[in-house]
């Protein structure tokens, strides 16, 4: 009980942090946020007293604190404000944008999973042999490629020379297959690597030659004792997966000109879109704290010994 | 030790005599012979207004590598720093420290990163900074879990009943046993402060044009993909060449320093 109040104390110490940094970051971003907000409101120069009727309205003239509570108190209810530039409602638009994004990460994930559970088993049937060898050069050489590379590279081969597929937008479901593809051959480099040591250090476990020699099935023993072992690291790994997803779509998106979350951050940052790029922090947290419990909690299940450990 | 030793003269050699190999200056516009192929008085051609693509790539290499060892170097420091503090400061302040860690590393540091440097405004300041922020928890944590197992060591604690500083004690006893585990962290890091230097260069939110960078040159080349992809695998290349050479030295080290812990 006290280790669940801990790892939910842990959770909202988390987004307070974030929170904070967050806002202390653009508070000190150069440029004055009245003027922002005056430009986009009215779209032209203002006189300094209108200036100051935004600073007192924004909270802005009463020092960090003041300007932080008026700040975060809409968003504790889920109200995320107006952009800045056009002055439509945050959500809406941050919605659409997460409704193409969503799709790619899980597209990206199965990719990755279907390549690499089947090779990682396969090669360590034979550690050591060519199947194992060749999967860590492959895995090796995957770490080292950076999607932002690796996108272009499939745009060039599939798009331009065999033009087989679409390379930029998002209007059919074929435009989705590369940027998946990039973002799926990257999840499968970094979970190989993890899901190839998990399941050496399961298939090492003393006990094993010994429910061997006593007659239980091959099957049997992978299924009861190799798999719940190797599914530890495995866990951990999604949650790290998350990460990487959320990275790689952000780049993804870019290159091959999806609207989604990525677009959309990118897109805020660059035109100073405040409020934009606050949101997609703030929901960014929400989720890493709340996959983080969850990886916790499913810890706990998986592994009684988790609890009494400090992380 | 050996491997990462001979990496990091060799990177080393690269970032510093690099740009004296480059035969042209990187920024000259050359605009009738833009896009050339590579041959001739371009070894490597020419990018879309004419600029010595080998040259351009070698100045990359001084700045990319640079700024790498920059980011690293710094996260080394700090990171080490935060993990004894926790380490030694007692339960209350482990606490703190490695929940503000948490709050760092539960978010994706790259997004971290672009955010970062975005909102500071483009430029080499920011980027080094936002990089700096976001990569220091694998450091403060590998220092913290090692010191926590070393407190209640026995010549630890003589050290403290024999009236040493904690400063002293870190210096002489923490340092030394942490140091090997903390190369291998920043062999990773390295590898890492290279693929988030290119990373924000592509998204326009680093190094600024016209300064050679490999990231910004993959940016450039992009408009030119379908007319010439030439332009965009040498850049590509140049990255994972130097990535993938950093990460196999820090697999290399690992695995002499925890012969069990064998990975191939």
């Amino acid at each position: 009980m006290t280790a669940l109040v801990d790892v939910l104390l842990r959770a909202v110490v988390v987004l307070a942090g974030t929170a904070l940094a967050t806002f202390a970051l653009l508070w000190h971003a150069p440029g004055d946020p009245a003027l922002a907000i005056a430009v986009a409101r009215y779209d032209a120069v203002v006189p300094p007293e209108v200036l100051d009727q935004i600073r007192a309205q924004a909270g802005l003239d009463a020092g960090f604190w003041s300007a932080f509570r008026h700040w975060i108190t809409p968003i504790l209810t889920g109200d995320f404000g107006s952009s800045s530039v056009s002055g439509r409602p945050v959500w809406p638009d941050l919605r659409d944008a997460i409704a193409l994004t969503v799709p790619l990460a899980l597209a990206g994930l199965a990719i990755g999973l279907v390549l690499s559970v089947p090779l990682a088993v396969f090669a360590t049937r034979r550690p050591g042999g060519w199947l194992d060898r060749s999967t860590v050069a492959v895995a090796s050489l995957g770490a080292a490629i950076p999607a932002y590379w690796l996108g272009l590279l499939l745009i060039l081969l599939f798009a331009v020379h065999l033009g087989w597929l679409p390379a930029m937008g998002a209007q059919t479901a074929a435009h989705m297959i590369l940027p998946a593809l990039t973002l799926g051959l990257g999840v499968a480099a970094s979970l190989m690597r993890i899901l190839r040591s998990g399941l050496l250090e399961a298939r090492g476990q003393p006990f094993l030659p010994a429910l061997a020699r006593r007659g239980v099935a091959r099957n049997r023993i992978g299924r009861d004792h190799v798999a719940p072992h190797a599914a530890v690291p495995v866990v951990t790994v999604l949650g790290l997966e998350l990460a990487f997803l959320l990275e790689g779509a952000v780049i993804v998106e870019v290159i091959f000109a999806r609207p989604g979350l990525g677009s959309f951050l990118v897109q805020a940052i660059s035109a100073r879109d405040f409020p934009k790029v606050q949101a997609v922090v703030i929901l960014t947290a929400l989720l890493f704290v709340t996959v983080n419990l969850l990886i916790d909690l499913t810890y706990r299940l998986l592994d009684p010994r988790t609890g009494s450990r400090d992380a | 030790m050996r491997s990462v030793l001979m990496l990091t003269a060799v990177l080393g050699l690269l970032a510093v005599f690099g740009p004296s190999l480059a035969p042209h200056d990187p920024t000259a516009i050359d605009i009738p012979n833009r896009l050339a192929p590579p041959g001739g008085v371009y070894p490597l051609g020419t990018d879309a207004i004419g600029r010595c693509v080998l040259s351009r790539l070698l100045h990359g290499a001084s700045w990319s590598l640079g700024l790498a060892f920059l980011v690293s170097v710094i996260g080394l420091i700090a990171g080490t720093l935060i993990g004894l503090v926790a380490a030694m400061g007692g339960r209350f302040v482990d606490w703190i420290v490695m929940r503000a860690t948490d709050s760092f590393l539960a978010f994706p540091d790259l997004v971290a990163a672009v955010v970062i440097a975005g909102v500071l405004g483009a430029g080499t300041g920011s980027l080094v900074f936002a990089l700096t922020v976001t990569g220091w928890m694998r450091y403060a944590r590998v220092a913290r879990g090692i010191g926590l197992s070393f407190g209640s060591r026995g010549h630890v604690i003589q050290a403290r009943l024999a009236g040493l500083s904690p400063v002293a004690i870190a210096r002489w006893h923490y340092l030394p046993a942490l140091a090997p585990s903390l190369v291998v962290v920043w062999t990773g890091m390295l590898a890492r402060a290279i693929l988030g230097i290119s990373a924000l260069g592509f998204l326009g939110f680093g190094v600024q044009p016209p300064t050679p960078e490999w990231g910004t040159m993959l940016l450039d080349a992009r408009v030119h993909l379908r007319s010439t992809p030439l332009l965009m695998i040498w850049p590509g290349l140049a990255i994972v060449a130097t990535v993938l050479a950093i990460n196999l030295a820090g697999d290399a080290l690992r695995d002499s320093l925890s012969p069990q812990e064998r990975s191939a």
